[in-house]
């Protein structure tokens, strides 16, 4: 999917054997601080409010264990298939994988987007039980974008 | 510079540096060594120096990386570290016995609730990653600005500002939940517990309320609250402190429980 406007709006596509759902956002930070973010798995429930928690080292080759608030009940096993420090990081299970990418557009300012494609032969059966991604996706983007924004914006701090 | 100007300057910023260093590594003998070691690295890379940093920030950049490599085989400590070395404490029939002796016998073995905090602090920020609890320490207690931690660190000021922010935002979560000095629902009790035990002449509450922190709580201000926390120690070096015996004892403690600890969890 290209020419995705920087909105920060879902958009997803269906199709009979996968659905693929992307984002994008321009972000007023660093690419090293949102890539700080997006790779330390024990400080997402922090800033992230779709994610419960994340175990497990998210670098290359490595799993993880991650519980978002789209299904709380279960616990997603993926394992980190990209890692390239500040521009792309993709994790995935079996039938799917997710791919952030970070690029520069300024000095302080880079677009973010993020996309999820699952699918395969056997996608038809339970495509209907999926949950839409759409509303996660936007509150991933903007909790990472007002996160990210905050730290980069920081002063020094004053002390008492 | 010269070896005396190094050495002028290396005596001066001696205290904080142990202070720093002790408060990273929770070990008295590692904080002399690395102190030692630190010297002796600086006087043999002296012609290296450029003034490109005062020379303060080059001590510590030197120090830093000499607690780092001390530290890499280490776990981190964990979050609820008092519970675990409290405990601890009380299956340890010597442990009472030894800190009574030092309360009796040295002139530094005071039990004071501020000074108690500044411990509880240094033992909650040894559960960060090593580079927040490092960044942390530089720049709130120790004073030095972004850019100077860049370089001690060898970071970017973005991942700087990163680990400021993010050990800023645990350490006020972690003290939220746990202390009950500033939360009515906090899980530790143990100032006044050990105010009770060590100094029972000293009256909790009339002591505790003389500590800002404790007063300004009402605001709210959670930020606010571990700025004070901080400052504290600032204030209170715990080599030379009131208390500083009974201190380096609790924390030597601590140390050993959780490297001890550490093992049973890697098991």
């Amino acid at each position: 999917m290209t020419g995705l406007p920087s909105n920060g709006k879902a958009v997803t596509i269906k199709k009979m054997f996968s659905r693929e759902t992307v984002i994008s956002i321009d972000i007023e930070a660093e690419k090293s601080i949102i890539w700080a973010l997006l790779t330390n798995a024990s400080d997402y429930p922090r800033w992230n409010s779709t994610v419960i928690s994340i175990h497990g080292a998210i670098t290359k080759g490595r799993k993880i264990q991650l519980k978002s608030t789209l299904d709380p009940k279960r616990i997603f096993k993926l394992s980190v298939k990209e890692f390239e420090a500040d521009n792309k990081l993709v994790w995935g299970g079996a039938m799917g994988k997710r791919i952030y990418t970070l690029k520069s557009i300024g000095s302080r300012l880079t677009n973010f987007s993020m996309n999820e494609k699952i699918g395969g032969p056997i996608f038809p059966l339970f495509s209907t039980m999926i949950p839409s991604f759409d509303k996660s996706f936007e509150q991933f983007a903007s909790d990472l974008k007002k996160e990210a924004e905050i730290i980069s914006n920081t002063k020094e701090p004053v002390i008492v | 510079m010269t070896i005396e100007q190094l050495t002028n300057e290396f005596e001066q910023a001696r205290p904080q540096l142990k202070s720093y260093i002790l408060r990273i590594t929770a070990s008295i003998e590692d904080t002399e060594d690395i102190v030692q070691d630190t010297f002796i690295k600086a006087s043999e890379k002296i012609n290296s120096f450029r003034g490109d940093s005062s020379v303060k920030t080059w001590i510590f950049t030197i120090a830093s990386n000499l607690a780092k490599d001390n530290l890499r085989a280490q776990k981190r400590w964990t979050e609820n570290v008092t519970d675990i070395c409290k405990a601890k404490a009380l299956s340890n029939p010597d442990y009472f016995t030894e800190v009574m002796q030092i309360q009796h016998t040295s002139p530094h073995g005071q039990f004071e609730i501020k000074e108690h905090i500044t411990f509880c602090v240094t033992c909650i920020s040894k559960s960060l990653p090593l580079e927040q609890q490092i960044c942390i320490l530089l720049k709130e207690v120790y004073e030095f600005k972004v850019s100077e931690i860049t370089q001690i660190l060898n970071s970017t000021e973005a991942m700087i500002k990163y680990y400021l922010h993010t050990s800023r935002a645990k350490m006020i979560n972690i003290f939220d939940g746990r202390c009950a000095l500033i939360n009515k629902e906090g899980i530790c009790h143990q100032c006044s517990e050990l105010n009770g035990i060590f100094n029972p002449k000293q009256n909790f509450e009339i002591e505790k309320n003389k500590i800002e922190m404790v007063r300004v709580d009402k605001k709210g201000d959670k930020a606010h609250l571990l700025d004070l926390r901080l400052q504290l120690l600032k204030e209170i070096n715990p080599f030379n402190s009131h208390g500083s015996d009974m201190h380096l004892f609790h924390l030597e403690h601590n140390r050993k429980v959780m490297e001890n600890h550490s093992e049973i969890s890697e098991e």
